[in-house]
């Protein structure tokens, strides 16, 4: 089947999107974060169809929790708990019923003013989660790990970047990697007390800013980086410092990069250029383990747009399956379907 | 200007007459918005008491914009769209002929409108408090009357007619805007019934039926009619069935259609003339059918205004005209009535082709000028606008630029349709002058915001705005202290700024000389060529640089690098201390790391700015050196 794509005007910018999974069925609910409105919210959403006859679902929207600034990032930290990072520096767990959607979303655990500048307000830019754990960052440049079974902070890391940080990856359960605003990379021992990284290395010599940070799911050493200047680059961290590819992708900045979970080797991305592509990557993670990847191979890469490109930024995407999900700029949300993987 | 002046009135009433007995102030804000405020003539002296006791309030006051209401949103969004693929589209077709995708895009804008009209109505009918749903009322009255004229211009400039004969198309124009009796109409020949006249609208249904031009409807209607069998209905049927009906591909000329149809025409005159119909409704059918104006007149007062009597007007006296004729029908059938409605106003300077009374009127309505702008760019893009001012000049480009420039700078005061608004400006000479000062203005909270505005900024060319932004940032971080020198740095850099890297190494080293450790040095140790924007950073970076040489023992190099920042002269004033103080432990070293050579350099450096250090440390220093000189006279520092 050729791919379909559904918009829906939702009336704000979406920062994030991000499905609500669901056991033993196809899930019809997801989330959404916004950004740079005068009041932000959470919402959540649900595909329903409007006449009984007809096919087409359009989402509806099942409730609102309204933050008090831009949604930076938003994870799950188990099926029904999603962790929420904030522009005024505070981050939530909020927790949606399993059975009722359109009940409001509970709090479970707030740090307010986590990330800050003393008394000045700090954005916190983004988040990580790994089995309860998470990891959040600011533009104070300190990196958190907090815990999100007993809801305290667990270890911070001060001033682990004297610039700004803007994206955040668990590589292991005691490791975490950062990107600053000048594209500096830096890996971090949680368990170690120094406030030193373990590793640091330059995403690229443009001293743009590292946008967003994933680990390949089945092979943990390979990382990937979005730049803002569009580039993604690629890690194997056995042999850091420099990318073992530097591929110069989208017209603007990376927002958000997902592997496909049913399928490691395809990745999709967005970008503020309005892009959304998929990515072939067979090619590019067999031939990490043994050397560098010939030129000529890099070109045979197979690379597909999924939507014609938007006049605005694509923010996020997330996908489940066959359906993908992406939040754009221009104030719409897109359903893209039948995505073969 | 008006709808502004009535708000003053209306908020002022909020304020304490106190503030009155001050005098009041105003000044502008960003955008269409200003501050009133109370202006004291005297010097108060505020202490945190009164600050907390005074009643004086600032008022922020702006006009109230309907387009910022959600559901609008999506119609701004939805529409900007379309806008950016007609400017594609115009730009292609100065070589070729796309009249096809504009009239593609035009029917877009509608099917726009139509979806914000049904959102509309959902809204409306959920809606339980009464000023809201008044609201969404009032917002369905502006867009049902928006997607009546967008429809009525795309027939008459924009779509394709075949040999130019409107009238099919006009037909459908009335049928689609303004459906009467047509329930009435479906009810009564669903049920089939003979003897329907009946019925209290049956007639009425009929007449208009005929002037709608739905033929088939009106003769179905007719044959249900008690006494359909009688001479007389069969006539008019007949009558009805054998209209000519013109149709370009029919294979004959519009000459030979007019004559055919002049002629059947005057059939139904005798018929009329000949006292055959007895029944005075079938007669004024008949009469309608000649296009006798009267008859016209008659059956006006059962429409609500005279344009849903264009359509049957063109089709009973001249079915052949063309689109630029539709003037002389507009007049006669406006003549009918006197309700003067804004609407009506917009139709009939339509039908005259008179695009610039159109343009002023459509002005009026308010929807804060969406329809006007977007139009106007359609119908220009389109090539069917033209417009002379009083000195028949051509002023179209100015006057699209205008409503667009409008437009685009009404979306760029909302925080977060200015990316949409920046579209719009962007798209005409001035515009890109406009949307750099508003882009400049524009309030900035966090970083990630800061990186979007400089990309959307750098889309259009307005590398003055990424710079202006990154410099902002920068300040920002300067101003937050010394622990933030690491960011200033950064967007420092990103503003390729000189001066502004150069404050905030001037900071770095001056906190440094106050006894903080050195902030940054993750940045300073990999910023590479980045430093040599400036002296000052890059004496920050090369003196980080021998910081970490100095810590991790490698004591040749270090002395190496800091000879060389003392010799090139490059530090400020008030680091020479610092710089020269950093020597001492190098010159105490077990092994001798500074040269005889280098040794006479620091002691002339020192000599001539003895002033920057106290006597004895100065002393200290002398004897430091004497020794290290004593050292090395003999056996130099080698080369490594």
């Amino acid at each position: 089947m050729p791919l379909d794509v559904q918009g829906t005007f939702v009336s704000q910018k979406i920062n994030k999107v991000r499905w609500i999974p669901e056991d033993y069925m196809e899930t019809k609910h997801f989330f959404t974060g916004s950004w740079d409105d005068d009041e932000n919210c959470i919402k959540v959403w649900g595909f329903e169809t409007a006449n009984e006859d007809e096919d087409v679902e359009y989402p509806r929207q099942l409730s609102e929790y309204k933050v008090d600034g831009d949604v930076t990032e938003m994870k799950f930290t188990n099926k029904n708990v999603i962790a929420v990072s904030i522009s005024n520096g505070d981050v939530k767990m909020l927790e949606i019923s399993a059975y009722d959607k359109e009940a409001p979303l509970k709090e479970v655990y707030t740090w307010n003013n986590l990330h800050n500048y003393g008394v000045e307000k700090c954005s916190c830019t983004s988040l990580d989660t790994l089995e309860g754990d998470i990891a959040s960052i600011g533009e104070d440049g300190n990196v958190n790990i907090l815990n999100g079974r007993r809801g305290d902070i667990s270890q911070t890391i001060k001033g682990a970047d004297s610039c700004s940080l803007h994206s955040v990856c668990f590589i292991k359960l005691n490791e975490v990697i950062t990107g600053n605003v000048r594209g500096h990379m830096k890996i971090w021992d949680i368990r170690s007390s120094s406030n030193k990284p373990s590793a640091a290395f330059l995403l690229a010599g443009d001293e743009l800013a590292a946008t967003c940070i994933i680990h390949h799911p089945t092979q943990p050493h390979i990382v990937l980086a979005g730049s803002e200047s569009g580039a993604l680059a690629l890690w194997d961290l056995r042999m850091n410092q420099f990318p073992t590819s530097l591929l110069n992708a989208h017209g603007g900045g990376v927002t958000e990069m997902q592997f496909h979970p049913e399928n490691p080797n395809k990745l999709l991305t967005t970008s503020v250029s309005g892009e959304i592509w998929e990515w072939n990557m067979d090619m590019l993670t067999k031939k990490m383990s043994d050397d560098y990847m010939p030129v000529d191979d890099k070109t045979n890469m197979n690379v597909n747009s999924l939507m014609p490109t938007l006049h605005k930024a694509i923010n996020t995407l997330h996908c489940d399956r066959g359906r993908t999900l992406c939040g754009a700029d221009n104030e719409a949300i897109y359903l893209i379907k039948n995505l073969r993987y | 200007m008006i709808g502004i002046f009535k708000f003053i009135r209306v908020n002022f009433q909020e304020l304490p007459d106190k503030c009155f007995k001050k005098g009041i102030g105003c000044v502008w804000r960003r955008g269409n918005q200003f501050t009133v405020f109370p202006r004291s003539q005297s010097v108060n002296k505020t202490t945190d008491e009164s600050r907390n006791k005074t009643d004086d309030k600032i008022l922020n006051i702006r006009q109230e914009v309907v387009l910022f209401t959600p559901i609008l949103r999506k119609l701004v969004n939805e529409a900007n769209g379309t806008y950016l693929s007609v400017q594609k589209i115009s730009e292609t077709s100065k070589t070729t002929d796309n009249q096809v995708d504009f009239l593609k895009l035009s029917r877009q804008y509608r099917s726009i409108i139509r979806v914000c009209i049904e959102s509309l109505q959902e809204a409306a009918s959920k809606e339980k408090d009464g000023i809201d749903k008044n609201t969404y009322l009032s917002y369905l009255t502006i867009f049902y009357s928006i997607e009546c004229i967008w429809h009525l211009c795309e027939i008459l400039y924009i779509d394709i007619i075949p040999g130019e004969v409107v009238l099919p198309f006009l037909l459908e124009w009335v049928r689609f805007h303004f459906p009467c009796h047509e329930q009435t109409a479906a009810q009564l020949l669903e049920s089939c019934e003979v003897g329907s006249e009946d019925h209290k609208d049956y007639w009425d249904t009929v007449i208009v039926m005929i002037v709608q031009g739905r033929i088939d409807v009106a003769r179905a209607l007719l044959k249900l009619h008690s006494a359909a069998d009688s001479n007389e209905f069969k006539l008019v049927d007949n009558s009805l069935r054998s209209m000519p009906v013109y149709s370009v591909y029919g294979g004959i000329s519009t000459g030979e259609f007019t004559i055919s149809w002049k002629h059947w025409q005057a059939e139904c005159r005798s018929k009329l003339n000949s006292k055959v119909l007895q029944d005075p409704q079938l007669e004024l059918v008949m009469r309608l059918m000649c296009g006798e104006r009267s008859a016209f007149e008659c059956v006006s007062v059962k429409f609500s205004s005279w344009f849903d009597l264009v359509g049957g007007w063109v089709l009973w006296t001249a079915p052949w005209t063309r689109r630029g004729e539709l003037g002389a029908a507009g007049a006669a059938c406006a003549a009918f009535t006197h309700t003067r409605g804004p609407l009506e106003q917009i139709v009939r300077a339509l039908l005259d082709g008179d695009l610039h009374q159109v343009i002023r009127e459509i002005q009026q309505i308010s929807d804060n000028n969406w329809f006007a702008a977007h139009l106007t760019d359609m119908l220009y893009h389109c090539g069917k606008l033209r417009i002379l001012d009083i000195h028949q000049a051509d002023v179209t480009s100015r006057l699209r630029d205008s409503l667009i420039l409008e437009y685009g700078s009404l979306l760029m005061e909302h925080k977060s349709l200015w990316s949409v608004g920046l579209s719009y400006l962007c798209g005409t000479p001035e515009g890109v002058r406009r949307a750099e000062l508003m882009l400049e203005r524009m309030p900035i909270q966090t970083e990630a915001k800061a990186m979007r505005v400089a990309a959307e900024a750098k889309k259009y060319g307005l590398l003055g705005v990424v710079q202006s932004v990154s410099a902002c940032m920068s300040t920002r971080h300067l101003s937050g202290g010394a622990e933030r020198t690491g960011g200033a740095l950064a967007w420092g850099a990103r503003a390729r700024s000189g001066p502004q890297c150069s404050r905030a190494a001037h900071a770095a080293l001056r906190a440094h000389c106050a006894g903080l450790p050195l902030p940054a040095a993750d940045l300073l140790l990999t910023a590479g060529p980045a430093l040599l924007v400036d002296d000052t950073l890059l004496l920050l970076g090369k003196y980080c640089d021998f910081h970490r040489l100095y810590k991790s023992r490698e004591f040749r190099k270090a002395a190496k690098l800091l000879v060389s920042l003392i010799t090139s002269n490059i530090a400020p004033e008030y680091f020479w201390s610092t710089l020269l103080l950093d020597t001492l432990p190098l010159l105490e070293t077990e092994e001798p790391v500074i040269s005889s050579e280098d040794t006479y350099d620091i002691m002339l450096c020192l000599e001539l700015r003895s002033t920057c250090l106290s006597k004895e440390k100065a002393d200290l220093l002398r004897l430091a050196l004497a020794r290290n000189l004593a050292r090395t006279v003999l056996v130099d520092v080698g080369d490594e």
